[in-house]
């Protein structure tokens, strides 16, 4: 409106400078703005006021709305799937008021187990949960639905919002991290299309995208994948090359692997005694060292050469052994603990084993020693996972304080009991978030037992009694969660 | 969470309802908490009543009850929140699991707050109806001082604007706080509470935005036009001056008013808006009678600290209430006389679109040029976004623009999904902020 911005640059200027006068007044001002003009014993700020007074009424009076112009706005594709129900979306609500992300995540992993989605109000919600945590991505975009993803177009922060119903559609039209869980899947399935997969979209993608989705390759990973990655050790991304390298070290058989295990080899020997010497058999040309392993050793104890094979043992399967001394497992296991010269080498046995992700030789090992291998844990059958943390758990309760949360099952009751028998002894350390952290993995059945368990230290009884009071909470929520879609499944 | 069914009251209270009550962010969050059955010694209900009581820190747990007629709370523990996050966590557990609660008969603690509740407004009613003669000669000697201290005040402002406009605003963004401070002082000292709260917040005004001149201009030209109208209250009609003293600060006998017969109907509450300035709190209630079709307006004022008056509706709920309208040549503002709880009844009322409610706000601005934001119900409005600007549009392609700090976009759009929706707004002239949407014939509070 010109006269109001006419207002405003008197205004600006000052009655002093410029003078007030009709030019820009609509019509039906004129005759009112005249009068005030003329007015005898007004003074020039007494006039411009009266007519911006009188202008901002004319403006406020009329005001109009703008004819609508072209808008990109769309409408949002209907839904395919159903809403969940009223009591899921109760339960939802506990689960948010928790702010509790282990929760969350049973729930979103629930309610896309049961093809459902969220009704349209809670979307922003669970869209900024999950912008600010990444690991609740992918489930938010299957519990978004279409709305979800139409929202999300227009705030950037919520991009990773793609619906992809299929497999197919993720890899074709997901995100990042969509693809990635695409990939992973088929690769359990398919390993060789999968690599077809990645190989034919390769040109086309970015360093990060493609040191990322090159990651998916180690599930499954076998010799037919090896000399792509070999080839890719070309590539010009310095990140693109450490992924193809670290993979290739998993591969037994690759050209790297056996160069590692040729030098072992030429190391490691029995003598006509059945004595295992060990010296040191590494060519000066050789290129390992271009590979990520280290020559000089940072323990005084520990000679180079000792820490080189020690870094080789660690990375070569631990079935080589087998062949090399003719052997059972559980023999070169005892072997490796009763030489002498081999017994520095037992923690990189225990590593090849965690490297290759060989279970079978995991289990072989923690039955036949009594030294507690923590990192061999996750290879273990889940109820032998339970039997282990148990038998070790007095002697290395701190040690499995770190590992139990990464379990993949519930704990039995008897192993959550302990466990939280030890947190009662440690409230400060393990508080009302460890229980947070947990709670998926902690059994409801606990919740009437909790009573039994106290704070040995007098001055930790209130401290852990408001924990427990929490957990309590937390197991109310979590069966709730279970409970709500398990009736409207 | 499961419990024995048995009826409930009259209480229709959704989560987002009862969180909508909660004074602050921390009592929701606390509330909660506390709206979980572990937390409860015991529960109940009445007819007239819900109440519940609540293990503490301390050994005896909290006594909290709400009048559920009334709609009044109190709880035995020391916070002067109102509601207390007790409170907050009683209803919000009924809210969330009616079936756990049981009716029964009123424990002691509650039927003797009831029954006081009772007497005492027996009591203020008898009050009202003995109250001592006013002593006339003494009222209009207070009121003559106070307009003399009013319009030396106006006049002193008057120069003030005059001294702007002379000099030009252009040096407005540097000195511009500490000036419109200093001036709200002065119109505190001369009894014109109304101006000095326009003065502040052309304190806080954005000057380092774009629009900051229009902001302004728009509050100074306010500021004159009241001055000089009250400065001239003769010529004006009595509800117009009614609105310009209002304006000024002169404040309305709630008890006054509520001697006068109000307007019955079950009003739905289509939003709430709080703002606080130097510890107090104003709460906007923003009602639709849904017979009366008409809009209102109940202003609650809290300091900070300090235990309310009364518990206010929730944000969308109903209520079967009286409300007397504060005198006013374009009525908007009322009290509430009396209310209880009503079934939530969400029918939508409304104008079609934004050219029915420019003509209803050309009426209103013709009978009161200084009006504020008024509250509209419009049947269709989409979201639309265009030019990195959002707009209402209506069903004739008439838009109206978002105000740029509407904070509940995501839920709006989330509802909307691109189609129009029956909407409720406030505002006025050409921008204009959601408070609710009618979404599958429920009202949603944004």
């Amino acid at each position: 409106m010109q006269s109001w911005n006419d207002i405003i640059n008197i205004a600006l200027l000052g009655t002093a400078k410029k003078q007030p006068d009709t030019g820009s007044l609509p019509g039906p001002l004129q005759a009112a703005a005249g009068t005030v003009l003329a007015a005898p014993e007004t003074d020039r700020e007494e006039q411009f006021l009266q007519l911006a007074a009188l202008v901002f009424n004319y403006r406020q009076s009329g005001a109009m709305a703008t004819a609508g112009g072209p808008s990109t706005m769309t409408v949002c594709p209907p839904e395919t799937k159903t809403y969940c129900s009223a009591t899921a979306i109760q339960a939802l609500h506990h689960t948010l008021d928790s702010e509790n992300i282990p929760l969350l995540t049973l729930w979103m992993e629930l309610c896309t187990r049961h093809q459902q989605i969220l009704p349209p109000e809670y979307l922003p919600r669970i869209l900024e949960n999950a912008s600010r945590h990444k690991s609740l991505r992918n489930l938010a975009a299957a519990c978004c639905g279409k709305r979800g993803e139409w929202l999300a177009q227009f705030n950037r922060e919520w991009n990773f919002s793609v619906v992809a119903d299929t497999t197919e559609e993720m890899w074709e039209n997901g995100t990042t991290a969509q693809r990635l869980d695409a990939l992973t899947r088929i690769r359990r399935e398919q390993p060789a299309d999968a690599r077809a997969l990645l190989q034919a979209t390769w040109p086309q993608e970015s360093a990060a995208v493609k040191a990322e989705l090159l990651g998916a390759l180690s599930t499954g990973i076998g010799m037919e994948d090896a000399p792509w990655l070999e080839a890719l050790l070309n590539e010009k991304s310095k990140q693109v090359k450490e992924v193809a390298l670290t993979l290739l070290k998993k591969i037994p058989g690759s050209s790297l692997h056996e160069q590692y295990r040729l030098i072992l080899e030429n190391s490691i020997r029995t003598d006509h005694k059945g004595k295992v010497t060990v010296t040191a058999a590494i060519p000066p040309d050789t290129e390992i060292f271009k590979t990520g392993i280290d020559k000089l050793s940072n323990n005084a104890r520990v000679s180079d050469d000792e820490y080189i094979l020690s870094q080789l043992v660690a990375l070569v399967h631990p079935r080589m052994w087998e062949e090399h001394f003719s052997a059972s497992f559980e023999e070169v296991a005892d072997l490796f603990h009763q030489q002498k010269t081999l017994k520095p080498f037992v923690p990189s046995l225990v590593q090849a084993i965690s490297w290759f992700a060989d279970e079978k030789r995991a289990l072989s090992l923690v039955q036949h020693s009594d030294t507690f291998h923590m990192t061999l844990l996750p290879l273990l059958p889940a109820d032998q996972q339970d039997t282990y943390i148990l038998q070790h758990f007095d002697a290395h309760s701190s040690l499995v304080m770190n590992y139990v949360g990464q379990l993949q099952q519930v704990w039995s009751e008897e192993l959550a009991m302990k466990i939280l028998r030890f947190c009662a002894k440690n409230p400060y350390t393990y508080s009302q978030r460890t229980m947070g952290d947990f709670i998926t993995l902690i059994p409801a059945s606990v919740k009437s037992a909790l009573d039994e368990i106290s704070a040995e230290n007098e001055n930790y009884q209130t401290y852990w009694k408001s924990i427990s009071m929490h957990l309590v909470g937390l197991l109310q929520i979590k069966t709730f969660i279970q409970q709500s879609f398990t009736k409207n499944s | 969470m499961d419990g024995n069914n048995k009826t409930t009251t009259s209480l229709d209270l959704t989560e987002e309802q009862v969180l909508a009550m909660a004074p602050d962010e921390s009592s929701r969050k606390a509330g909660k908490e506390l709206a979980k059955p572990a937390k409860w010694v015991s529960t109940g209900f009445s007819e007239a009543a819900l109440w519940g009581e609540c293990q503490g820190s301390g050994s005896k747990p909290y006594q909290t009850q709400v009048d559920t007629g009334a709609m009044a709370f109190r709880c035995s523990c020391p916070s002067r929140k109102f509601p207390c996050k007790h409170g907050v966590g009683l209803l919000l557990y009924y809210a969330r699991e009616k079936a756990s609660f049981i009716q029964q008969e009123q424990p002691a603690w509650v039927t003797d707050w009831i029954s006081k509740r009772t007497e005492k407004a027996e009591k203020k009613a008898q009050q009202a109806t003995d109250a001592k003669p006013v002593d006339e000669a003494a009222q209009n000697k207070r009121q003559e001082a106070r307009h003399r201290k009013v319009s030396d005040g106006l006049d002193e402002l008057l120069r003030w604007i005059k001294d702007l406009v002379r000099n030009g605003l252009i040096g407005v963004p540097d000195k511009g706080a500490d000036m419109c401070e200093n001036m709200a002082r002065r119109m505190v000292d001369a009894q014109a509470s109304g101006l000095a709260a326009i003065l502040r917040e052309m304190a806080e005004i954005s000057y380092y935005s774009d629009g900051w001149q229009t902001i302004f201009m728009d509050q100074l030209l306010r500021l004159y036009l009241a001055a000089k109208a009250y400065l001239h209250q003769d010529r004006l009609e009595p509800a117009l001056q009614q609105d310009i003293r209002t304006l000024i600060g002169y404040s309305q006998s709630q008890e006054e008013l509520k001697t006068q017969n109000g307007i019955t109907d079950t009003w739905l509450v289509l939003g709430k808006q709080s703002t606080e300035d130097d510890r107090l709190i104003t709460e906007r209630y923003w009602l639709y009678g849904l017979t009366t079709r008409r809009p209102a307006l109940v202003l609650q004022f809290t300091i900070r600290h300090q235990p309310q008056v009364q518990l206010m509706p929730a944000p969308g709920s109903c209520i079967r209430a009286e409300l007397v309208y504060y005198p006013s040549a374009a009525p908007m503002r009322a009290l509430i006389k009396t209310q209880q709880a009503a079934p939530a009844d969400h029918q939508f009322h409304g104008y079609d679109g934004w050219a029915g409610v420019l003509t209803a706000q050309t009426q209103v601005s013709s009978q009161l040029p200084l009006y504020n934001d008024q509250v509209y119900t419009i049947a269709a409005l989409t979201p639309v976004q265009r030019d990195g600007q959002w707009w209402l549009r209506d069903e004739q392609q008439q838009e109206m623009q978002l105000r740029p700090d509407f904070r509940g976009l995501w839920k709006l759009l989330a509802l909307s999904g691109g189609e129009p929706l029956p909407m409720a707004v406030i505002g006025r002239e050409t921008h204009y902020e959601p408070i609710g949407v009618w979404y599958q014939q429920a009202y949603k509070v944004l």
